[in-house]
């Protein structure tokens, strides 16, 4: 009866999950709570933010003062009691991050202990790459709403309180993203070491911010027509003041000419009045100048007239990356394939080679589940991995899957954190020569678990390596079998494997030291002729 | 008369011309007699709020030699000499209400104060046994002999001062002793009588048998007093983290504040008066000697008189609001379509029944809202000690500032503490005077969040005595809107942007500004535009400025202020635009309802805030958009109909008096108050019947006749 069937609809188990984000970022902890429905929808229920100096501690002593931490304590305590409210307790409904205040913070680990210990929550520091995947996936739906954007080259940034964000994304593939060390806070703390009298601070300010901007310009130079994205607090602060009718939901456009008459204004402004004539805190109001002027001079180098404005926020992005649609899609992979292809273009890696590489060593990963049993995400290293192999020709071909492994690590590859790109680097550096040793550099620095997934990586990159040694991309696909022990590579198709077989013996030892099993190589008959 | 040099009107005055409009509905001879005492105690009552609270405060500034002008132009010594001028004659004016009009219609009609000399043997039997064995043993005379030893005295109560002879009969100065009554003290003594109702008042069974306390000196003089104190708290807040326990300190201190003003009998002879004076430091000007009893304000008691129906109002009870089925839940009623509620014609039922579905609904997470001023016993503090008791998360502001209510709202806060809920108790240096609940429910297609935003407190007994707003809502916005305000006042988070509400004091005046800044500039360019707007007080004077902005650009301007209004309406190229109009009648106007034409998209909001600076600048106040069609258009229907009154409203002049609205000839005279219970009398009615056909029961063929 109609009854029944309303009763069972409103004890039926929801279909909304109610989840959270925590940011601790360099002038406030902000938090996000949400719903996330089957589609992937995201809906915010709660936004919430709390002041504490952590970026004022980290950019002028180095480390976090003890008081400051414990201000952190009690506002994660806040936040607790709202959790409590919602229900939301599970690890998988709660992202607690933290950004460069605490990430640069000499006493990082002392910070996240005492955090533990008083609250029982897990803070994650997010690196650079991180925050910039993760700032990705939050203004990727704006992009996609919008057709002009999405065909334009856009430029996203936010310019935090530590670091500067960068991401130059066309459509939804990612270009290019870098992190650059500008940020208002660490302006403001440089200066006052400065102590010089107002006017002269903020010459010296604009150019701290132009020798970085040049930086980023020099980058961008073969870009034309495009458009630039700002986020973060102090622009829609000023996007708020400057475009009365500016729907928060939409994105704003923010003519350059009245963000530089604005910031003018509040740079002439104390932060004591700016607290009191626009209800800032007092951590908001201190950076509010030195960050509206580094948009406005990197919009002026840019050559724009303007600027769009979005209330995305890195939040957004967690929110989003926790959906269905998050970390781990297709869409996000290929996000990651994208700019390691970048890079290897850079360094003028053999394309053809390097793709066919990866794509054998995902077939090998898939077939091989049984043997390795490492997590997915780990197939995206190991393709990255192997596109990147051989970059280090670049430099010499002496010794040059060290030079991979170095370039690597240094580079900054959209998506990956540090972590992940440490992974990479090694398994491009195992694809030949020396076994993975304790005494190896960086592989030392691993977890037990992160060098066996290494080792069996690189294991893997070496028979893919040895299966394209013709570098014809003659054979592209393989059966993996089982027999007395052994694996048998079958590959159809071919006629003479002697080449690959030779190749295979030499390549194929980390395989059978790591999984104890010999590699064999053999032509599958053609099953009717 | 007000002066009218000034852009401004002063605000004591222009309150003290509100006041005088009550006073003259005590004095309106169509009212039922007991309603016309009740509108002279309630002058009282708010002559005594206004000198505790505004003359303390203005003697302070006075005595620490402040000469700075209010933006009227006048000091505090001007504003105090023509307070004072303007209070004594309404003294004069309320004395006469009571003696030369009120007493002898009551005595008519049975309701008798019996005067000493007056008294039957069996009254006097009565009063002598009752003397002898409950008041000499309650009531304590002391003696004073010198101003160091004047006892304290509470604010506000009676007492009496006795004059003794000196039995030695030397030239000795005189004695006197005082008999506080204290606050518990019951005033109207009932006689017994042969019909109707017969009273007498303590003070004079005092003085008929004030002899025996005092055996063998003979009493000279024995006369009624009454003190008011300063009750400015000045509660400093940033210097005390503990807000509690600074509250009740303030109140012990508020019965030391200093006497700002002494009524006395107008008996008294010159020896006592000075004696009085002098031991309580009170000037001449601050004495109100009185022809008649002290403290009207206690005649409150009396118009609860059981019985008397004819010399009351009708009775006039809410209504259960038409729109709302009470078949169904609230949350399902909310859900169907946002409720706007006007009462105290609708009732406040479902409000309360509201929070307590939330109470007990297994679904409901949080409750959040704001305490201002509750009753005793309130249901709704116990829907909420319930829903803590439940495990819900309840989370409550209470207000300790709310002038004079702080010992009930403590008592409240500490028994929802008991209970589980988390009590805040208001925010540093600001009055929570907003009136907001929201209720978050988990819902199988997601959280929903339920709001109730109103003009009145969650009290259902002004509920019934005031007219509000009440507007209930699941609106996604509102609902998020509500939750941020809530984490901002109680300090989980910094003050996030509302989508839809706006709260002082961060962007309300702002708003406001903005938005009769708007219609100056349509107006300016050939467009509509149009004000309308009630509530309560204006005085602040950017808003005022604004407001002779729109007049001069030609924007009709309605006002419905019942209270004090600073503006000076009707004066050429100032304000020629600008009508302001005030309704004292039965039901107290305290809804804050505002209308802006808005090129023709009619934007109507409601509000806590009054259009002072206190509101706006110094309180956590509420603007809340009506964008729901048909709940906007009733308010505007309302706020209409206000205007049309010819029979309780009264047009303020440029000099800053009143003078009744006349209804013109060919047009039946309109009590708005009365309009709009009919209205909801029709409502129901229709509702009622359309109800009834609807689920028309089924009826035996033989009960069809």
């Amino acid at each position: 009866m109609a009854t029944e069937s309303a009763e069972s609809l409103t004890t039926s188990k929801p279909i909304a999950k109610p989840v959270a984000v925590i940011d601790i970022g360099t002038s406030s902890i902000r938090m996000a709570i949400a719903e996330i429905d089957q589609t992937g929808g995201v809906r915010t229920l709660e936004t919430l933010s709390q002041a504490v100096s952590l970026g004022k501690d980290t950019f002028t002593r180095g480390s976090i003062q003890k008081s400051t931490i414990e201000d952190c304590v009690r506002v994660l305590k806040s936040y607790g009691n709202v959790l409590q409210q919602y229900e939301i307790e599970r690890d998988d409904q709660i992202r607690v991050i933290a950004t460069s205040a605490v990430r640069e913070a000499e006493n990082q680990l002392a910070f996240l202990d005492r955090i533990f210990i008083a609250t029982g929550i897990q803070v994650e520091p997010l690196d650079e790459a991180e925050v910039n995947r993760i700032t990705y996936m939050g203004i990727q739906p704006f992009l996609k709403a919008d057709p002009e954007l999405d065909a334009a080259k856009t430029v996203v940034t936010e310019i935090g309180g530590g670091s500067t964000e960068l991401l130059l994304v066309q459509g939804d593939q990612v270009l290019f993203s870098q992190t650059y060390r500008l940020g208002s806070l660490r302006l403001r703390e440089t200066l006052e070491a400065f102590r010089a009298p107002g006017m002269k601070l903020r010459e010296i300010m604009q150019s701290q911010i132009d020798r970085i901007v040049e930086q980023i310009v020099q980058q961008l130079r073969h870009e034309e027509s495009i458009q630039m994205i700002a986020l973060g607090g102090d622009v829609r602060f000023a996007a708020s003041q400057l475009i009365p009718d500016w729907e928060s939901e939409d994105l704003g456009r923010l003519p350059i000419a009245a963000l530089q008459r604005f910031t003018d204004k509040m740079l002439d402004l104390s932060a004591d009045v700016l607290v009191q004539r626009y209800h800032l805190s007092f951590p908001d109001a201190e950076t509010l100048g030195p960050a509206l002027l580094a948009y406005a001079r990197l919009a002026q180098a840019l050559k724009l007239e303007d600027i769009l404005i979005t209330n995305v926020n890195l939040r957004d992005g967690m929110l989003n990356e926790m959906t269905a649609r998050g970390v781990g899609s297709e869409e996000f992979n290929n996000q990651v394939v994208r700019s390691t292809l970048e890079l290897g273009r850079k360094f003028q890696f053999d394309e053809t080679h390097a793709t066919h590489v990866a794509e054998l060593c995902r077939t090998l990963f898939r077939q091989l589940q049984d043997e390795h049993q490492l997590e997915r995400r780990f197939e995206l290293i190991l393709y990255n991995g192997a596109l990147l192999h051989e970059v280090g020709m670049f430099l010499a071909s002496d010794s040059y899957h060290k030079h991979s492994m170095y370039m690597i690590q240094n580079s900054e590859l959209f998506g990956l954190s540090e972590r992940d790109l440490l992974l990479v680097s090694l398994v491009a550096r195992y694809h030949r020569r020396a076994s993975p040793k304790p005494s190896h550099q960086g592989y030392a620095t691993l977890d037990r678990n992160s060098r066996v997934a290494v080792s069996k990586m690189a294991a893997i990159l070496r028979i893919a390596d040895a299966l394209d040694h013709s570098r014809s991309q003659r054979i592209s696909e393989v059966e993996c079998l089982h027999e007395d022990g052994k694996l048998v590579i079958s590959v159809p198709h071919v006629d003479d494997l002697s080449l690959e077989q030779l190749a295979m013996k030499q390549n194929g030892t980390l395989f059978d030291e790591i999984y104890g099993m010999p590699v064999l190589l053999r032509r599958q008959a053609p099953t009717s002729e | 008369m007000i002066d009218t040099a000034s852009k401004y009107l002063n605000r004591e005055l222009s309150w003290l011309e509100f006041n005088q409009r009550v006073l003259d509905e005590a004095r309106d001879e169509s009212i039922p007699l007991l309603e016309r005492l009740k509108f002279l105690a309630i002058t009282s009552s708010n002559l005594d709020e206004f000198f505790m609270v505004r003359v303390g405060g203005l003697q302070m500034l006075s005595e620490q030699g402040d000469t700075k002008t209010d933006p009227a132009g006048l000091t505090p010594d001007q504003q105090l000499e023509r307070i004072s001028n303007r209070t004594h004659q309404m003294t004069v004016d309320q004395y006469t209400c009571l003696l030369a009009e009120l007493d002898s219609g009551l005595q008519a009609a049975g309701i008798n104060r019996v005067d000493p000399a007056d008294l039957s043997r069996r009254q006097m039997q009565f009063l002598e046994s009752l003397f002898d064995d409950e008041l000499h043993s309650v009531l304590t005379p002391m003696a004073v002999a010198t101003g160091e030893d004047f006892p304290l005295l509470f604010n506000r109560t009676l007492n009496v001062c006795v004059q003794l002879k000196s039995v030695s009969g030397g030239d000795e100065q005189p004695r006197f002793a005082v008999i506080p009554f204290g606050r518990s003290a019951n005033r109207f003594i009932t006689l017994p009588s042969d019909g109707g109702y017969d009273y007498i008042l303590l003070e004079e069974v005092v003085g008929m048998f004030v002899e025996r306390f005092f055996p063998g000196e003979p009493v000279v003089e024995c006369v009624p007093f009454r003190i008011t104190r300063n009750a400015d708290l000045s509660v400093r807040e940033d210097q005390a983290s503990d807000l509690l326990a600074q509250m009740v300190e303030a109140l012990d201190a508020r019965r030391v504040g200093d006497c700002v003003r002494l009524e006395i009998s107008d008996r008294v002879t010159s020896d006592m008066r000075a004696f009085l004076q002098a031991t309580l430091d009170v000037t001449d000007e601050s004495v109100y000697a009185v022809r008649g009893p002290l403290d009207l304000s206690a005649f409150f008691q009396l118009t609860n008189l059981q019985g008397f129906d004819e010399l009351k109002y009708q009775p006039w009870p809410p209504k259960p609001p038409a729109t709302i089925d009470p078949a169904l839940s609230m949350f399902e009623v909310i859900s169907s379509d946002d409720v706007l509620l006007y009462h105290p014609y609708d009732s406040f039922d479902p409000v309360v029944r509201l929070i307590e579905e939330a109470a007990d609904d297994p679904d409901v997470l949080a409750i959040k809202q704001t305490l201002y001023r509750t009753t005793k016993n309130s249901p709704v503090v116990k829907a909420l000690m319930k829903a803590a008791q439940n495990g819900k998360y309840v989370s409550v502001i209470v207000e300790l500032k709310a002038r004079f209510d702080e010992e009930q709202n403590i008592e409240q806060a500490k028994a929802l503490e008991k209970a589980g809920g988390q009590v805040i108790y208001g925010v540093r240096g600001l009055k929570t005077h907003s009136k907001i609940c929201v209720i978050v429910r988990r819902e199988p297609q997601g959280i929903q969040r339920y709001v109730h935003l109103g003009t009145g407190n969650y009290n259902e007994s002004t509920a019934r005595l005031y007219s509000d707003a009440s507007y209930m809502s699941c609106d996604e916005e509102l609902g998020a809107d509500a939750i941020s305000f809530f984490n901002a006042v109680t300090g989980f988070s910094q003050p996030q942007r509302l989508r839809k509400l706006e709260a002082a004091p961060i962007g309300l005046r702002e708003k406001l500004l903005e938005m009769i800044e708007t219609e100056t500039q349509r107006k300016r360019q050939g467009q509509n535009a149009a004000i309308m707007a009630k509530f309560n007080s204006l005085v602040d004077s950017k808003i005022i400025d604004a407001l002779y902005e729109a007049s001069q650009a030609g924007v009709p301007i309605q006002l419905n202020v019942r209270g004090i209004c600073c503006l000076r309406p009707s004066v050429p190229g100032l304000s020629d635009n600008i009508e302001v109009i005030s309704i004292i009648d039965r039901f107290l106007e305290h809804s804050r309802i505002f209308y802006f034409f808005h090129g023709g998209d009619e934007l109507v909001f409601i509000s806590s805030a009054d259009w002072m600076p206190r509101n706006l600048d110094r309180r956590v106040e509420l603007l809340i958009p009506i964008e729901n069609r048909s709940c906007a258009d009733r308010l505007i229907t309302i706020l209409e109909l206000y205007f049309s009154d010819t029979v309780k409203a009264r047009r303020l002049l440029a000099d800053g008096s009143y003078e009744p609205v006349q209804s013109k000839r060919s047009q039946a005279p309109v009590r708005s108050q009365e309009t709009l219970y009919r209205q909801t009398l029709e409502t129901v009615k229709q509702a009622d019947q359309s109800r009834g056909t609807m689920f028309e029961p089924h009826h035996a063929p033989s009960s069809q006749n």
